[in-house]
């Protein structure tokens, strides 16, 4: 389920980046770098999701690089909208690259690497991470990337005015998943209802990214043209790869109060 | 493309038979109330640009009947308007007039507009705010004259207005009296508008993304701007949010009617002289009377003096309105001398929205000035053959010259300010005696001249927009001379001696004549006023509903 969730958010990241950078005309050669390491992410996740072909080691390293790519790009992006005239303002929040967004690939990394860990142990219950249980650690993890996502998206959808009520959804749904999947991380051990609500909360995030892809189509829809159009609105209008790293991160979530059951049975 | 009238078609309306044309859809249509000549509605409004089609839209959504009429066509941006610069001067007011003055405005351009919208359906957007001292400059800032309106009293209507254009502009205007966002995001800035962020960061001063009448979101039925940069041209997306596509629509769904390809020629007066009671138009190749309890006129500063002057009778023999003598005195334009200059980078300057980044530094600081008044300045973008034209007769390039500037055109930039000029009697419009139009009406005759403090102004700017221009890296600097906007003509004020219209827009010398357009302007400022011009109209709406509602009407 985790590396399904890595996989996932390494799709995301990588046709959204497909999309950006091209749409930035790769203007910087290494704008081509988080294209040929998403599609790394993914392919790992893939794998370990499913016959775990490679060694493990080799898949930790391509989730590794993930996590470290995403890191460097923070700083590209971060540089970007520091030298443009006007610094850190909000018109090259809007405009500039955005800073968050390659985080989401350290965030598949991260999440890859904390699968093959509880794989490999026969006790995941007793497994730590930085000294932190895995279950305990997933969860903070998971609800911090969540909250990520939703200052990206809160951003994104401002900057369009939030001109329809639906982008409201991402910025109201998600954090209070975030809130009781970041609950679940910190609450002393011994709950053992299977905390129904937080799980309602991470579902109903996780099919909120799925329906967003069809609210970006409709909005590309409402650009000059349509979908008649799609060459130029798909790239111009609302991303439609964004929202499902809402669902990676729920799916991932989801995994991470499974390890947090175990921790506390 | 459209089986409908040719909006090239000089006399054929297309609003008409109870329906008007649907901006929003080739060939489409909307349902639209119409009046009979002789039904006398409650306000008979001519002109439908900023001014008329505001408040004839606000009127009809008071309840009140409407009938706004335009010498132009209604235009539908869809299958109207091309990428075209020539094809789309059809956009002008191109009638005979004369220009005169020891320093001539020039006319039938970018000034002017003929047509539903009227110059809204090409102006550049830019939709700033008048600095609040500005309507008080005689008090407070010691020049020029106060109106009989706060900003206090204006700014909510400044607020509705940017609501019902979703302005696209700043998160935090750096200028003014603290207020919140604008209701849609600025948009991206280009390549012009980022060098004037440079110049203006390296020299400490403020900027920001201009904020623009094109929406940066869907809106309703306009789509985003696609960043064609054919603004000045008509928008063919409708992201533009011009009178057209706003203020018109609006107009026509709440039940106006709106006449277009109609010259109202004289607005007509009872026989006292006391009243208005309705105005002779021409359409379809006849003149007609439409009867009206009160009449507007929104002609825009030549045509609302024209109209007014040419509507003279025996009670009026200076034209109706006239008492004090200032029905087309007081003329003002913007001062707007343009430096450019050639950098090595790519800038092409004709993506997007022409002015996408302004400096309101000098409307907003008083010292270090030899001259009274403000100007703004933004980044350009003229299209090509604006600017092959600009070269050519501003700089005087010609042959093998002409062409390598225009090879440079991709990698030239330049700043043009809007500048205050001084309102004064001296600058006119008035009627010529013995020259006529195509309807058989006095053409109107527009003297101008700056004045010592204008020409200070206008040094004082290009000297500044040459040193931005320094900052920001670029060469081979050249200047040109020109003016935007015209104002002033018919001005409001406290007194009815030395003034036209009070502060609502009423006539001091027949109660039920108004005027709502730019000639209201006591003085101009150094911004754009087309948002001065809504806010005003949406304000006069109000006005005349509580008049009405108190029977004073």
């Amino acid at each position: 389920m985790l590396h399904g969730a890595s996989a996932m958010l390494g799709a995301s990241v990588l046709a959204d980046s497909a999309v950006e950078h091209y749409r930035g005309s790769f203007d910087n050669p290494g704008m081509y770098t988080p294209l040929v390491v998403s599609a790394v992410t993914m392919a790992a996740g893939i794998d370990g999701a499913s016959g775990q072909w490679l060694p493990r080691r080799m898949r930790d390293g391509m989730y590794a690089l993930s996590g470290a790519v995403g890191a460097i790009g923070v700083g590209f992006h971060t540089y970007n909208v520091l030298r443009r005239p006007g610094g850190l303002n909000w018109l090259n929040a809007f405009y500039a690259a955005p800073i968050g967004a390659p985080a989401a690939l350290s965030l598949a990394g991260a999440i890859g690497l904390a699968a093959d860990e509880i794989a490999e142990t026969s006790h995941p219950d007793r497994l730590k991470l930085f000294g932190i249980p895995v279950g305990r650690a997933l969860s903070a993890f998971t609800a911090l990337g969540l909250m990520g996502t939703v200052s990206e998206a809160g951003l994104m959808h401002f900057r369009g005015s939030f001109q329809n009520p639906f982008m409201w959804l991402p910025v109201s749904l998600p954090p209070i998943a975030a809130a009781l999947t970041a609950k679940a991380a910190i609450e002393p051990a011994g709950e053992r209802d299977g905390r129904p609500m937080t799980r309602s909360w991470l579902w109903l995030t996780s099919a909120m990214g799925i329906a967003g892809v069809g609210f970006h189509a409709f909005g590309v829809s409402r650009a000059m043209g349509g979908w008649r159009n799609w060459s130029q609105n798909v790239v111009d209008g609302p991303p439609l790869p964004a929202p499902p790293s809402f669902s990676a991160l729920a799916i991932a979530a989801l995994a991470a109060l499974r390890l947090r059951d175990l921790e506390d049975a | 493309m459209s089986t409908s009238a040719s909006p090239h078609d000089p006399v054929t309306p297309r609003a008409k038979d109870g329906r008007a044309p649907d901006v929003f859809v080739p060939d489409g249509w909307v349902p639209m109330r119409c009046h009979a000549d002789t039904e006398e509605v409650d306000f008979a409004i001519v002109g439908a640009g900023a001014g008329g089609a505001t408040l004839a839209a606000r009127l009809a959504e008071k309840g009140f009947s409407v009938v706004c009429f335009d010498a132009g066509p209604y235009w539908r941006p869809l299958e109207d308007f091309a990428s075209d610069e020539l094809a789309q001067e059809m956009l002008y007011w191109t009638d005979p007039r004369i220009t005169g003055g020891a320093d001539p405005i020039a006319l039938a351009g970018n000034n002017c507009g003929k047509g539903v919208g009227g110059s809204t359906v090409h102006f550049s957007m830019v939709s700033l705010r008048f600095r609040p001292e500005w309507f008080k400059s005689r008090s407070k800032l010691g020049y020029g004259y106060d109106w009989p309106v706060t900003y206090e009293e204006i700014a909510p209507y400044y607020d509705q207005a940017e609501r019902a254009l979703s302005i696209s502009g700043p998160v935090k205007y750096p200028w003014g009296p603290p207020r919140g966002p604008y209701p849609y995001r600025p948009h991206e800035v280009n390549a012009p508008g980022l060098i004037l962020g440079r110049a203006a960061d390296r020299m400490g001063i403020k900027w920001c993304s201009t904020p623009l009448a094109t929406v940066s979101a869907p809106h309703g039925k306009s789509p985003p701007c696609v960043y064609r940069g054919y603004c000045h041209y008509g928008c063919s997306t409708n992201a533009k949010q011009s009178a057209l596509v706003v203020w018109a629509a609006r107009a026509v769904k709440a039940g106006a009617e709106i006449r277009d390809m109609a010259m109202v020629g004289q607005v007509e007066t009872s026989a006292d002289g006391a009243r208005a009671t309705g105005v002779r138009y021409h359409r379809e190749g006849e003149w007609r009377v439409q009867k009206a309890r009160n009449v507007v006129v929104s002609g825009y500063a030549i045509e609302t003096p024209r109209l007014l002057l040419n509507s003279a009778t025996p009670k009026h023999p200076n034209g109706l309105a006239n008492s004090s003598g200032c029905v087309g005195a007081y003329l003002t334009t913007q001062s707007g001398p343009g430096v450019w200059a050639t950098f090595e980078e790519d800038i092409r300057w004709s993506k997007g929205p022409p002015n996408m980044a302004v400096t309101e530094h000098w409307n907003y600081t008083d010292e270090g000035k030899d001259f009274h008044g403000g100007y703004a300045f933004m980044s350009q973008g003229p299209l090509a053959r604006e600017w092959g034209q600009n070269l050519a007769t501003s700089r005087g390039l010609w042959g093998e010259d002409l062409q390598r500037g225009m090879a440079d055109y991709n990698h030239t930039m330049g700043f043009v300010p809007v500048g205050e000029v001084e309102p004064r009697a001296c600058n006119t419009v008035t009627l010529v005696d013995d020259e006529f139009d195509q309807y058989g009406l006095k053409i109107p005759k527009v003297t101008f001249s700056y004045s010592d403090n204008d020409k200070r102004l206008i040094e004082h700017s290009v000297k500044f927009m040459g040193h931005m221009l320094d900052a920001a890296g670029g060469r081979d600097q050249w200047r040109n001379d020109d003016t935007s906007h015209l104002l002033g003509t018919c001005r409001m004020g406290d007194d009815p001696r030395t003034s036209v219209v009070n502060a609502d827009g009423r006539s001091w010398d027949i109660p039920n004549l108004w005027v709502c357009d730019g000639s209201l302007f006591a003085t101009t400022g150094g911004v754009n006023p087309s948002l001065t011009i809504q806010a005003l109209a949406l304000r006069c709406a109000d006005r005349i509903e509580s008049l009405a509602r108190r029977g004073e009407l």
